[in-house]
């Protein structure tokens, strides 16, 4: 493996948000949050170069670190896939930053205060584990992305300090450990065994022995735990529901899908060599529960941002159909490119409707439905960008959401595999169903009282990301060759 | 000078959508939004004759031919004379108009639609909106009608992405509708695609059993809602059909099975029709009724690999469109004062659905005389002729004994109740202008066959007056689903202590640990089993 033109861009995309941090730390207090900002449309034009290299060269794009190669050094490498999740990211987080400048700014006459600093490096911590993890080409290296980004997750959910949070942070924490053991070890064991983690090398060396095997279902299981798949789902609704908004549209858009993105690394680069089949199924059957189990349950929540948590265990249970329909020998660039679509509606739409809850839980002071009746009237904006939001949940055009039903159910109907339309389907109707909740008493005629006007920046910031989700629906079909860039054929060859 | 109006159709519509957008442009937006249908009018007219156009843009494509324009410009005419008379006096607040203009470019564009996601996002937006149009309120059988109505359009929303799916998995060559309906007869998916398209579009139309909706959609409408929903609205489904079921393709049990569940509707729909009280109600079941022989003679087309159906039904359905709308304002122009004059246009106008000879329905039983020709189906359309104009007396008596809804005047804009005569009559004598071969229609056997059923129907309809039967529900069977429903609500607490069991640390470990299991299994099984890799 050598290194690529324009290689180094990887490095500063990861070190930018580092150097970030480091220099909060230094700086402190106010520092902090301008700090965070400026690195907004850094990250987004680094992001935005390396997904145009990777284009234009139609080829991943490869940095050797310290020039020395694998199995002795480490890569990083930015495919089409990484270079998307990287662009989502550099637009997600500096969304959340930019909604948070009001709730995290540091009070007039104080130097620096706990919450502010706290979130703000902690943003930025989230956002350099993301870039690793989208980059990294070594499995321990994406270890300890893994574990940055949990330990930057934690502190943001129990942020404010309530009693409530802590019990959930904790929760989260705890069960994220569970995790990383369980990946550690499978980590070990394919070290003991092939003498490297490089992704590359790995994929090319392995063969379908016990020890892979071994290694394969408990970083697989590690992952899930992070990811919180049905019915590992123990601290999502508490952790999401409970954290500040900014937070929760962070962590339901984009923390969760971290974890997410390296199970299909593992099975997808690291393991083409094992037939994919039967873990295909079971991940898939755990997908397609979460879809319809999660939205049961979100139909049954008496608070918005309960609802819109237990939506994203009904949402991450869609992006796991993508390993039984991308593995099929027939379809799988469809199943691959609506898995990918999904990640990305499902990030921008959950994102935005989690600011919205915020903007209206604030200007309302609580987020009961059962109290929302005409709500809409006051708050239109706000409401508009849950219904678009609402829109692409549940699957309807013009919308992402839309767009990755669409490609899964063509990818269901190519390779024969008609069970995974139930929960594509019956989720979406579902969805359809606690986006009702939500909309209908709002719609109504009704008066509620507005205890705080909603900053107009703040709402159109939740309505650009919705914008986002939307624009998805017209991707054209360029993009979906883009996201194939540097996919290997998995599961025995599939196209 | 056609594909321009084509875009038109949609850019105009949206055009004043995104108007409504800017808070000072609202108000005249939403004053001016009649003007917004006209290029969809202007377009129809010039694509009733000629070859298809079709163009495409963005990822979208639409295409106009002859029976699509048809039914497009006589649904623009509906929303041009709605919106103009709604906005004229009453001036309906903002979230209502974005919903009116919403189900208004759906309404449209189904008609053009060219390929199946245009198709789908089109017809969503016909279905979906319209909930804002009769169910933002407190009063619990608006909500009631609103929630089954939304249900029932979101099914339809799944199966039809089903069926999309299959329709785009048999034709890799593309997802032109035109494309995926030639590879259709060749497709392996033939047989669930029909069931599909049957059940999701039938879900529109209020076929048996998805017909309970409908009565309480138009019960809960105010009168010029109802008139577009009913008129415009449920074309939709129609124009599904004709676009999705294989007219060309010889499929004699598929089309059996179809026109039997339409004749079924047809006379299901008379039947309860029969029952109900409330003018909005029987013209609820009418249109059931109504749609159910239109599914009938399609069933037909398809079975007797007749493609020239579409263009007949399309006819059929564009006079039903009219005649429609036109009654149910109607119930709001006579609901204060009933000059004999107007009561004779008024039966004039209902029986014209049961085809009495020198009105538009005359000429739509004429159209459909192609399916209808001889055997069962012939005596099966006869029957129905007979049953409409029992219902249709029916509904003409309940109108007179004037206990029509109460609010059936204050919801009708003056302007449309001044003019009604002209809707009517336009309604009466509009399909003249469009038909193929209107002198047919005025031959004396013809005006025979159009007279006697419709006689026979108004006498039983005067003996019916004397009986009492009891009333049905409005919505029927859909006291069934609801009941249904609410026992699967039922089942929601039992989900909620499955999650806070699944939750807790022993499960979730245990969980954890299964999964490794389970993943371990599978690799051994694969190792046992020795299946090469590569």
């Amino acid at each position: 493996m050598t290194a690529s033109p324009g290689g180094a861009l990887l490095v500063f995309a990861v070190l930018t948000p580092v150097a970030g941090i480091l220099l909060s730390f230094a700086l402190g207090g106010r520092a902090a949050e301008r700090i965070t900002l400026a690195l907004a449309p850094i990250g987004l034009a680094l992001a935005g170069f390396i997904a145009f290299l990777v284009a234009r060269s139609g080829a991943p794009l490869v940095y050797v670190i310290g020039g020395l190669p694998p199995p002795l050094g480490i890569a990083l490498r930015a495919d089409g896939a990484s270079a998307t999740m990287m662009v989502a990211a550099a637009l997600i987080v500096p969304a959340a930053a930019f909604y948070a400048r009001a709730k995290f700014a540091t009070p007039d006459g104080v130097a620096e205060s706990r919450g502010a600093l706290t979130f703000w490096i902690m943003l930025q911590a989230i956002w350099a584990a993301l870039n690793l993890i989208f980059l990294g080409a070594d499995l321990f290296n994406l270890y300890v992305a893994l574990e940055l980004l949990t330990f930057a997750a934690v502190p943001l959910v129990c942020i404010d300090g309530r009693p409530e949070t802590l019990a959930a942070a904790l929760r989260y924490l705890l069960f994220a450990l569970f995790g990383s053991i369980s990946y550690l070890l499978g980590v070990a064991l394919l070290y003991g065994g092939y003498g490297t983690l490089d992704i590359v090398l790995l994929g090319e060396r392995i063969a379908a022995t016990p020890l892979v095997w071994t290694a394969a279902a408990l970083m697989t299981a590690g992952l899930l735990a992070k990811t919180a798949l049905f019915p590992l789902h123990i601290w999502l609704p508490p952790a999401h529901a409970n954290a500040p908004a900014a937070a929760s549209a962070v962590l339901s858009g984009l923390v969760v899908k971290g974890s997410f993105f390296l199970t299909l690394r593992l099975w997808f680069y690291v393991l083409p060599a094992l037939p994919m089949a039967a873990p295909a199924a079971i991940l898939g059957t755990l997908g397609g529960c979460a879809a319809l189990f999660g939205s049961i349950l979100a139909l049954r929540q008496p608070r918005l941002k309960l609802l819109v948590a237990y939506s994203t265990v009904a949402q991450i249970g869609y992006l796991f159909l993508v390993f039984p329909l991308a593995s099929a020998p027939a379809g799988g660039a469809l199943g691959w490119s609506g898995g990918f679509v999904q990640v990305l509606a499902h990030a921008f739409a959950k994102a935005a409707m989690f600011l919205s809850a915020g903007v209206l839980a604030e200007a309302l002071g609580h987020d009961r439905i059962a109290h929302f009746s005409g709500a809409a009237r006051a708050l239109p904006l706000t409401f508009l960008t849950l219904g678009l939001g609402g829109l692409s949940l549940m699957g309807l055009p013009p919308s992402g959401g839309f767009e990755a039903k669409w490609l899964m159910l063509r990818a269901c109907a190519a390779s024969g595999q008609w069970i995974w339309a139930v929960p594509i389907l019956g989720g979406g109707l579902l969805a359809g169903g606690y986006v009702y909740r939500i909309l209908a008493p709002a719609l109504a005629d009704g008066v509620v009282e507005v205890k705080a006007r909603p900053q107009l920046s703040r709402e159109l910031v939740a309505l650009g990301l919705v914008g986002v989700a939307l624009a998805l629906a017209f991707a054209p079909e360029g993009f979906f060759e883009f996201i194939q860039i540097g996919r290997p054929l998995a599961g025995g060859g599939a196209s | 000078m056609k594909d321009v109006l084509l875009v038109a159709t949609l850019a105009a519509p949206l055009a004043f959508l995104a108007a409504c957008f800017v808070r000072a442009w609202r108000p005249r937006a939403l004053g001016l939004q009649f003007l917004a249908p006209a290029p969809g009018l202007a377009a129809g007219l010039l694509g009733l004759s000629g070859t298809p156009v079709s163009v495409s843009g963005l990822g979208f494509a639409l295409r106009l031919d002859p029976p699509g324009a048809l039914l497009l410009s006589f649904s623009a005419l509906l929303w041009i004379v709605a919106s103009a008379a709604l906005w004229r006096e009453k001036a309906p607040d903002a979230r209502f108009g974005v919903c009116w203009l919403l189900t208004m470019i759906g309404s449209l564009g189904v008609f053009v639609a060219g390929d199946l996601v245009s198709f789908y996002l089109l017809y969503a937006l016909v279905s979906l909106p319209a909930y804002g149009l009769f169910a933002f309120s407190d009063d619990p059988e608006k909500k009631r009608a609103g929630a089954v109505y939304l249900a029932f359009a979101l099914a339809g929303e799944a199966v039809l992405l089903a069926a999309f799916a299959l329709l785009a998995a048999g034709a890799p060559q593309g997802v032109g509708i035109a494309e995926v309906m030639a590879a259709l007869p060749a497709s392996p998916y033939r047989g669930a695609v029909l069931v599909l398209v049957v059940a999701g579009f039938g879900m529109k139309m209020g076929l048996v059993p998805f017909n309970g909706w409908m009565p309480l959609n138009y019960r809960a409408a105010p009168i010029p809602v109802a008139a577009v929903l009913s008129g415009a609205g449920v074309k939709a489904g129609v124009i599904g059909l004709l676009r999705f079921l294989p007219l060309g393709a010889s499929m004699a049990e598929a089309g059996e099975a179809l026109a039997i569940l339409g004749f079924v509707t047809a006379f299901y729909g008379l039947a309860v029709g029969l029952t109900q009280r409330e003018s909005k109600s029987i013209l609820a079941y009418s249109s059931i009724s109504q749609m159910g022989v239109i599914a009938a003679a399609l069933g037909l087309g398809l079975a007797a690999a007749d493609s020239g159906a579409a263009g007949d039904m399309a006819f059929y359905a564009a006079n039903h469109l009219l005649v429609k709308a036109a009654l149910f304002v109607t119930i709001g122009a006579l609901a204060a004062r009933q000059p004999l004059w107007a009561l004779a246009l008024a039966g004039a106008l209902a029986l014209s659905l049961a085809g009495l000879p020198l009105t538009g329905g005359a000429l739509a039983k004429l159209a459909s005389k192609a399916q209808f020709d001889a055997g069962w189906p012939k005596n099966l359309a006869t029957l129905s002729s007979i049953g409409s104009a029992m219902l249709m007396t029916h509904f003409f008596t309940r109108l007179v004994s004037g206990d029509a809804a109460k609010d059936a005047a204050t919801e009708t804009p003056a302007a449309l109740a001044r003019l009604w005569p002209a809707v009517a009559l336009g309604a009466l004598l509009l399909p003249w202008l469009f038909a193929d071969n209107p002198g047919e229609a005025l031959k004396l056997d013809a005006l025979w066959d159009g007279l006697w059923p419709v006689a026979t129907g108004v006498a039983l309809a005067l003996v019916w007056r004397r009986l009492s039967v009891p009333q049905i529900p409005a919505g029927d069977s859909i006291v069934l689903y609801e009941r249904g429903f609410a026992r699967l609500m039922a089942l929601g607490p039992a989900f909620e202590r499955a999650d806070a069991n699944l939750r807790q640390w022993p499960a979730a470990g245990v969980s954890l640990l299964l999964i490794v299991l389970a993943l371990l299994a599978a690799g051994l099984e694969q190792a046992a089993e020795k299946v090469p890799f590569r």
